[in-house]
């Protein structure tokens, strides 16, 4: 067993949910983005989390080096989280009509992406609770881990 | 000769145990966000007397994770509660430490028994 391995589970999941934070921060920075590379308006984008698998870690790979199978490391459930894919929102994009705008169209409409402040921001909180939830677990770790070195210390 | 004795074996079990319960706290913890996940955890006290067990026969036990039922579902299918895993997180946490600090007074006791002619 592995004590280090808590970190990653736990770092994982600060990783996932800190880009989970960016997606969302960009959506917000896009919400009035009307071009794009492609030349369609900005799309909201949403992150896919997947639970992992453990990770070859260095106990692990050290493991391997000398030859030996971890068979307790083997028999361990599912480790940290990862962002499986960034979606695009599949939403139609919302008109307004202003005709004095370069990208409206002949109609007189300009497509904005459909983004709400609202969701945004209520997913934003969401990541901030669940990176807080896991920096406090990571604490947690670190105080187990200095404990386990005080048995040395004597 | 063995300088080890069984309480301190069996204390590395139970640390053992306790980090294994914190490892699949992190993880639930990691996946709260996650659609589909189901909380995963074990019975504590079964897997101890499990691990007692086995000390004598040299062996460690595998450990039996299951999913927790009883839990709220939300409408993605994940039931990671944040309470529940915040609760065992400290829990697991002071077991760890307790585990510890009988294992540092079982090390003095051998100490001590070794230093017993000063």
């Amino acid at each position: 067993m592995n004590l280090f391995g808590l970190m990653e589970t736990s770092g994982s999941a600060m990783q996932a949910e800190r880009i989970r934070a960016e997606v969302v921060a960009a959506n917000m920075a896009n919400a009035e983005s009307t071009r794009t590379e492609a030349g369609v308006p900005y799309r909201r984008h949403h992150v896919v989390f997947a639970s992992d698998d453990p990770v070859a870690d260095f106990g692990e790979a050290m493991h391997l080096g000398l030859g030996r199978s971890s068979a307790l490391q083997q028999s361990e459930p599912a480790g940290g989280v990862r962002i499986a894919e960034v979606v695009e929102d599949s939403a139609p994009p919302l008109k307004r009509y202003d005709p004095g705008h370069p990208d409206a169209g002949p109609d007189g409409y300009v497509e904005y992406p459909d983004i709400n402040p609202l969701t945004e921001m209520v997913d934003l909180m969401g990541a901030t609770r669940a990176y807080g939830l896991n920096s406090s677990a990571v604490q947690a770790e670190k105080g187990m881990i200095t404990s386990a070195l005080d048995i040395v210390r004597g | 000769m063995q300088i080890g004795t069984k309480l301190s074996e069996q204390l590395a079990r139970y640390l053992d145990l306790s980090v294994s319960e914190v490892k699949l706290t992190a993880s639930n913890m990691a996946n709260i966000d996650t659609p589909g996940y189901q909380t995963k955890g074990f019975d504590f006290a079964a897997e101890m007397g499990e691990a007692l067990a086995g000390i004598d026969k040299g062996r460690i036990a595998p450990l039996h994770v299951h999913e927790v039922d009883g839990l709220v579902t939300r409408p993605d299918g994940n039931n990671v509660s944040m309470d529940r895993e915040g609760l065992h997180l400290a829990e697991a946490q002071l077991r760890y430490r307790t585990g510890i600090a009988l294992l540092r007074i079982e090390n003095q006791r051998v100490m001590d028994a070794i230093h017993a002619d000063k």
